[in-house]
């Protein structure tokens, strides 16, 4: 197993996802020794914790099988789609919102005096 | 019996994980990596700003002396040289690239069955399509770095990750301060342990930014 996939493999515990929630609660609880300077290693695995935090949550509420957590190829296929999708999503709504701010037909302002 | 092996085997297995995992969750604590070897203690950290412009300086230097080398090749030349012997570069460069935007639309073909959960057996397909694409990539990526090893920037890149193991490895004294490893780069360019050296270089470009 590389370091990569052991980064993962720690990211996906259970004791790590729990004190990765409770550092973004209570700012006391510290990830790391350090608070600043972070290491390439650190960032990484900051990167999977996120991930993983995502997936699970995505396990729980029954949108993904619990097995795309056991396969790194699944996860990260999930992840980029998942991403894409969000920004299409995203892209979508924003355009639907700006509709409502361009005055046209259907958009009548209230006449003055 | 075979089954009892079986299981054993799977033991040896899951302590060895288990062991894998203190390591790097040890690792991941700090941005320092501390080691054992032949009995001493020994570190890896980050740079200061004062040994960044340390190895600032020597990377200038080294690359001063690589450019009046003649017989060392800039990246670009080296390619010129190599297609003179039909050896394409630029066609593996191409190559790489079919491939990576092959992986990505297969990721989303994935990414999209699992949302769907189109089941096991797609899944299963998209995979080992994956893996087929990565292995062909792996293949050209590392005869692109073969072919380019002795350029001038990957010499340069290689002198860069010595002086970073140089300026980033200490050594715990007997009252438990640490200091500095190697005192000048001439003690540490003679120094004989390779060993040390490979696993300290090692750790330290875990540490660092590319």
């Amino acid at each position: 197993m590389n370091i990569y996939s052991l980064l993962r493999e720690l990211a996906k515990l259970t004791k790590s996802q729990n004190l990765f929630i409770a550092t973004k609660e209570i700012s006391s609880i510290r990830l790391f020794r350090n608070t600043f300077n972070f290491s390439q290693l650190q960032e990484i695995y900051l990167n999977y914790l996120y991930i993983y935090d995502i997936i699970m949550k995505d396990i729980i509420t029954d949108k993904i099988s619990k097995h795309v957590i056991d396969n790194e190829i699944y996860t990260d296929a999930y992840m980029l789609w998942r991403k894409e999708n969000k920004y299409k999503e995203d892209t979508k709504l924003s355009k639907k919102r700006d509709l409502h701010l361009v005055v046209g037909r259907e958009i009548k302002f209230p006449k003055r005096g | 019996m075979d089954e009892r092996l079986e299981q054993a085997k799977k033991i040896v297995e899951e302590m060895e994980k288990e062991s894998s995992l203190s390591k790097v969750e040890e690792m991941v604590k700090d941005n320092k990596i501390t080691f054992e070897y032949k009995e001493k203690s020994y570190r890896v950290r980050l740079l200061n700003l004062k040994e960044k412009e340390e190895l600032d300086q020597l990377r200038r230097k080294k690359f001063g002396q690589l450019i009046q080398d003649k017989d060392i090749l800039l990246e670009a030349d080296l390619i010129k040289v190599l297609k003179t012997r039909n050896i394409d570069i630029e066609e593996i460069n191409s190559d790489i690239k079919k491939l990576d935007a092959e992986d990505l639309d297969i990721q989303l073909k994935l990414g999209d069955a699992i949302h769907k959960d189109d089941g096991e057996t797609i899944f299963k397909r998209y995979e080992e399509q994956i893996k087929e694409i990565r292995l062909k990539k792996a293949i050209l990526s590392t005869r692109k770095t073969l072919l380019l090893e002795f350029s001038l920037e990957n010499q340069l890149l290689n002198y860069v990750s010595q002086i970073i193991t140089y300026l980033s490895l200490d050594i715990q004294n007997e009252d438990k301060t640490w200091q500095r490893m190697f005192k000048t780069l001439e003690d540490f360019q003679i120094y004989e342990d390779e060993d040390l050296i490979n696993r300290a270089g090692q750790y330290s470009m875990l540490l660092q930014y590319s």
